[in-house]
């Protein structure tokens, strides 16, 4: 089966899909990935998700073929990296901006870079000021700051046109600028139909540059959705009410049709799952039931990312809650409760 | 789930987009030939080839030159119980510091922060990485000690000419030994290579390659009967160094062919495991 990119018509980029079957790598008795299973596909930015720790370097590094898999396979159109005649003119990759030599300017970096894969030479001055290093071509990268080092790493991911690129917490060091740069760039690359795979462990930065999320903890995908049912299943808005007589409140509010999540009755506290404050208000007013509180709620993304790896975060300051992940609650489960009842996500194909 | 495969993965054609700005031709797989060319892109773009290579040429020459003036009286008098031929390259025993050190550098210098990983990422075939690298710093100590030597030859035999010991290109093994210089100086960055591949670390190399060549390899001499002869005669520095020599100094060591070899053949092996390694570990 093949896969257009999403643009259709724009441009000739090859199609090419990342895909991982069973992929696991163990370290002695750690196992920083645990048998996953994925596909990054070509028109989308792919948001590879998780807290420090979680597997997505290792993921990536196993991707590129610089660390072998104890079990399963990650292929890059359907080839282990290794097979790929000349890879950076497939695969683009950044996942450390300080693997230069610091003693090596800017453009003699990436001169070595285009030789090893028969790169025209010109193309370095095309990247070069694609990324804005243009002035700082000939300066040593030993002296560049962090972000110009990721403007360096940048370049040298797209020196061979790659159909995928790969980039490892590209927004790291980046100034405000650089930051809607880079996301701009990312959206330019998926839609010339690039496969673009981006690692972050920041939630709101996926939800402004990705289409499609690849949560991980712990080593395991925790979930594998688009980022509009994500955004729908979390984003919920909805209205707290605090009422003396909230038992009452709940029942008028049923008969009128409207949705109550399961209340915290102990607290005299309802859910009341709408946007509408003024709904609830009115109906209370009228019914001459006194309210205590009335406020709309908005859950975050943030939130949502934080309780579903909260169980997988390897270094917590606190106690991880509850029991932990299982992969049973689904992404239609309960949209509107706390986010803090989800467990996990497993597998939502949102395709 | 659905399942993507593409077909027939292709070199990215003609993107119009910006991106794309001038789109590389489509490509073949890339061989050896990138991967040298690579190499020698990188060694020369950095300070610390040419501030290495000009060291050795410094010692090379220097320390030859002077030996040879202090040393040329007593050579011509009759206490002299060395060789004049074993002074005229005499240098070239520091300078293969530098060339140790070269071979050491272009390994370790990669591993200081990581930039190993870009140099997989575009040759993932490792043996090439390892061997376009032998190349390269082979090659280029070949030349640049063979060079080292010869004026290191001229420089110091002139002192030795006017006491009236000096020796010709024309004499018993004198342009053997030139030649030799740099034959010893390339195998040796390559032994340097392997230990820098193996450990990784620049200063835990080097403190290694130079307590092999300088240390260990006198330190065995002290050991008693042919058990010391022969661990002496085959240490790396002692088996390799003897073609650099006109007229070695020690009279135990192997014939400078045949010390050359055995030196060759341990410096293969400690390649080989390197190599082995390298391939397999996690770059």
């Amino acid at each position: 089966m093949s896969v257009e990119p999403s643009n259709g018509d724009g441009g000739g980029m090859n199609p090419i899909a990342i895909e991982a079957r069973g992929l696991a790598k163990t370290y002695g008795s750690t196992t920083a990935v645990d048998s996953v299973d994925f596909t990054v596909r070509p028109g989308l930015v792919t948001g590879f998700l998780g807290p420090n720790g979680a597997g997505k370097s290792t993921t990536m590094r196993m991707v590129l073929g610089l660390d072998r898999p104890s079990a399963g396979a990650v292929t890059v159109g359907g080839r282990d990296y290794r097979e790929i005649g000349a890879p950076l003119r497939t695969v683009g990759a950044l996942l450390d901006a300080h693997a230069v030599h610091p003693g090596r300017t800017a453009r003699d970096h990436l001169r070595w870079l285009a030789a090893s894969n028969s790169i025209p030479r010109r193309r370095v001055d095309d990247v070069l000021g694609l990324v804005g290093l243009e002035s700082a071509a000939g300066v040593r990268a030993g002296k560049y700051s962090l972000g110009m080092g990721q403007r360096l790493g940048i370049a040298a991911a797209l020196l061979g046109d790659p159909a995928v690129v790969v980039l490892d917490e590209p927004v790291n060091g980046l100034d405000p600028e650089g930051i809607r740069w880079i996301r701009s760039l990312m959206r330019q690359l998926a839609d010339e139909g690039r496969t673009v795979f981006v690692s972050s462990h920041l939630m709101s930065e996926m939800a402004l540059t990705a289409d499609h999320l690849l949560v991980i903890g712990r080593g395991s995908i925790l979930a594998d959705t688009s980022m509009t049912e994500f955004i729908n299943c979390y984003a919920r808005t909805h209205v707290r009410v605090r009422a003396p007589r909230a038992g009452e409140l709940a029942d008028l509010l049923r008969r009128e049709g409207l949705e109550l999540a399961p209340a915290d009755t102990a607290r005299d506290e309802i859910q009341v799952l709408t946007d509408s404050t003024a709904a609830v208000g009115d109906l209370a007013g009228a019914a001459g039931l006194r309210l205590h509180e009335l406020t709309l709620v908005r859950s975050s993304l943030e939130d949502a990312f934080m309780s579903l790896t909260a169980a997988s975060v390897e270094f917590s300051t606190q106690a991880p809650p509850g029991p932990s992940a299982g992969p049973s609650a689904h992404l239609t489960a309960t949209p509107a409760a706390p986010p803090e009842s989800v467990r996990s996500i497993s597998q939502g194909d949102a395709a | 789930m659905s399942t993507v495969r593409t077909e027939e993965p292709q070199v990215p054609a003609a993107a119009s987009a910006a991106l794309s700005l001038d789109a590389p031709p489509p490509a073949g797989s890339i061989g050896f030939r990138q991967a040298l060319t690579a190499e020698w892109a990188k060694l020369w773009t950095v300070r610390s080839t040419t501030w290495t290579l000009a060291s050795l040429f410094v010692l090379g020459v220097g320390l030859t030159v002077i030996i040879c003036a202090a040393s040329a009286d007593w050579l011509a008098s009759g206490d002299a119980d060395e060789s004049p031929g074993s002074f005229v390259t005499w240098g070239m025993m520091f300078a293969q510091i530098p060339a140790v050190v070269l071979g050491i550098v272009v390994v370790t210098s990669e591993y200081a922060r990581g930039l190993i990983t870009a140099t997989v990422a575009a040759v993932p075939r490792r043996t090439h990485v390892v061997l376009a690298k032998a190349v390269v710093v082979a090659g280029v100590l070949l030349a640049v000690a063979t060079v080292t030597a010869f004026f290191g030859y001229w420089g110091g035999n002139a002192f030795l000419e006017s006491t009236g010991v000096g020796l010709t290109l024309g004499d018993d093994g004198v342009i053997r030994a030139l030649i030799g210089c740099g034959l010893y100086a390339a195998v040796l960055g390559v032994f340097g290579m392997a230990l820098g591949l193996l450990m990784r670390h620049t200063a835990a190399a080097v403190t290694t390659a130079l307590a092999l060549v300088f240390v260990v390899g006198n330190l065995v001499m002290l050991v008693p009967g042919a058990v010391g002869e022969w661990l002496a005669k085959l240490m790396p520095g002692n088996a390799g160094s003897s073609i650099a020599m006109v007229t070695p100094f020690e009279g135990m060591l192997l014939g400078p062919w045949t010390g050359f070899a055995v030196f060759c053949a341990e410096t293969a092996l400690l390649l080989g495991v390197a190599t082995l390694r390298f391939v397999r570990r996690d770059a």
